[in-house]
């Protein structure tokens, strides 16, 4: 499988404090690919850095192909890239504003632009600045998915939205998948809105990646137990034990967090004396929380 | 992509454009209104000299402000979406720039036209004492000349981030405390004086701006 997005050692320090340290991404083509990160954890620059916005101290950046920022103009042409906060022109109307994205992509389709102005009721005489947030939010979805690109970068798109835009807009993401068979790299520390569309994901933390993984492995490979008679030590488990904690007052009842389980494991309690009660799957949320948790205990 | 450019430029400085054409052809036609009535003789032809002389200093002003404001107008934009927008373009950023450059000269033709334009219907229009010739092209590319230079300077400028403000700013600031200290110190330094030579004296990048501007002269 080919990667629409890959990075290999990617280093970047854009000032004190903050550092992007050797960061490996994979994004197989064709995927919807959520990047997962608390606000400040560095999704914004790693899409800088991908588009070739930003330069990177050390490393390897290759975009459908082409490695970056050297082949960004060409690339770039490609590409439907949303930021994260509106950045367009506020003193030119929609319609103006469609007029001149045209003018930069050859691959510009005109009959699907005028559908989604229709179907996201965009005033076109208004002006950008006159919008409301979510008609900014709707015209630069709009404007990404008009220029056809075989690679969708969307930084937080739908972040402070309401659920209606966000819906709309979701929608019209996924139809546009589904036609076209593109790659979507979405960012978002809105972790339900990613659970529902994409089948990749990652998680970053503090410039530095905590996971990637299949959504399907992320959200089955993690279940939290309740085990009785837990042992003080857990010795060699053949799981991952990500945490645990007390759940009854004297100790008894635990609840382990666990990466990598496999219902042929429970022979695992029943060798240490303990007693496995209960099996809880943990929604993307939840896996994410735990996976933050545990990252930052053992970066510690 | 021109077109486009073009086109958001002249929304951005349609009323600087608006306000220069009408003073670039209102001047010319000021400066000569004395020479209508002026007497044929030496006196006059003087009188007249000086008024055209003393008019003259606006037009390296006019060059000046409109240079200006058409470049602030030009990346105002990109600079409150933080550039994103521009960089995010499918074209190499030299490109880009040199597109806006392209776009901000275009709609300070304007200006240019009505400085000639205004120039040659007021030394038509004016009755000049003999001895004494009107200059209206050479002015109008004089003026063109110094919008260009002005309008490539402050786009220059403009262009940059913070950061490049800051050390342009720096680097003035230092040579005013070098400047200081060397008075204190009463050692024999006149860098402004040097600066000025260089800058404001033929071959000087800014050498356009000095001197007279002269519309009728012997």
């Amino acid at each position: 499988m080919t990667n629409a997005i890959e990075t290999r050692e990617l280093r970047y320090r854009p000032g004190k404090g903050f550092e992007l340290a050797g960061l490996n991404l994979h994004v197989p083509a064709g995927s919807v690919y959520g990047f997962l990160g608390p606000n400040g954890s560095g999704k914004t620059t790693t899409i800088r850095l991908a588009l070739g916005l930003l330069r990177p101290d050390a490393g390897h950046i290759v975009v459908l192909g082409e490695t970056m920022p050297e082949h960004a103009p060409g690339v770039l042409g490609r590409i439907g890239y949303v930021p994260e906060q509106p950045h367009l022109d506020p003193t030119l109307t929609v319609r103006e504003l469609l007029r001149f994205q045209a003018a930069f992509y050859r691959t510009w389709d005109a009959p699907r632009a005028e559908q989604l102005l229709r179907q996201f009721q965009l005033d076109e005489d208004r002006l950008f600045g006159r919008l409301s947030k979510g008609q900014k939010a709707k015209l630069m979805i709009l404007l990404a998915l008009a220029q056809r690109g075989e690679l969708l970068v969307l930084d937080e798109p739908t972040d402070g939205l309401d659920p209606v835009v966000r819906r709309d807009i979701l929608a019209a993401l996924l139809e546009y998948v589904s036609q076209r068979g593109a790659t979507v790299f979405i960012s978002s520390h809105l972790v339900h809105e990613l659970e529902r569309i994409c089948d990749w994901v990652a998680v970053l933390d503090d410039g530095r990646l905590v996971t990637e993984a299949p959504m399907e492995t992320l959200k089955n490979g993690i279940k939290r137990l309740r085990v009785a008679r837990a042992p003080a030590e857990a010795g060699a488990p053949p799981f991952t034990l990500l945490a645990r904690e007390s759940f009854a007052s004297n100790g008894a009842v635990e609840t382990w967090v666990v990466r990598g389980w496999d219902p042929g494991m429970t022979s695992y309690f029943e060798a240490v004396g303990a007693a496995l009660e209960d099996v809880i799957d943990l929604d993307l949320e939840d896996s994410f929380v735990e996976l933050l948790r545990t990252f930052r205990s053992s970066s510690r | 992509m021109y077109r486009v450019i073009l086109y958001s430029q002249w929304k951005w400085s349609r009323l600087i454009v608006l306000l220069g054409t009408i003073t670039g052809f209102a001047l010319p036609i000021i400066s000569l209104q004395g020479a209508a009535g002026a007497d044929r003789n030496p006196l006059a032809a003087q009188e007249l000299l000086r008024a055209v002389q003393s008019w003259g200093t606006l037009y390296p002003v006019l060059a000046t402000t409109l240079g200006l404001l058409a470049a602030i107008a030009t990346w105002a934009p990109d600079h409150r979406g933080r550039h994103i927008h521009a960089l995010s373009l499918p074209l190499p950023r030299w490109r880009y720039v040199l597109l806006r450059f392209a776009a901000g000269v275009t709609v300070l033709v304007g200006p240019i036209v009505a400085v000639l334009l205004g120039a040659v219907l007021a030394t038509a229009l004016a009755t000049i004492p003999p001895g004494l010739q009107g200059y209206p092209l050479a002015l109008a590319l004089r003026f063109a000349l110094a919008l260009l230079v002005a309008y490539a300077v402050f786009f220059a400028v403009s262009a940059g981030t913070t950061r490049t403000a800051g050390i342009i700013l720096g680097v003035i600031a230092a040579v005013i405390v070098v400047q200081i200290v060397a008075g204190v110190a009463n050692v024999e330094l006149d860098l402004w004086g040097k600066l000025a030579l260089v800058i404001l004296n033929w071959p000087g990048p800014l050498a356009v701006f000095t001197g007279r501007w002269m519309l009728v002269d012997v």
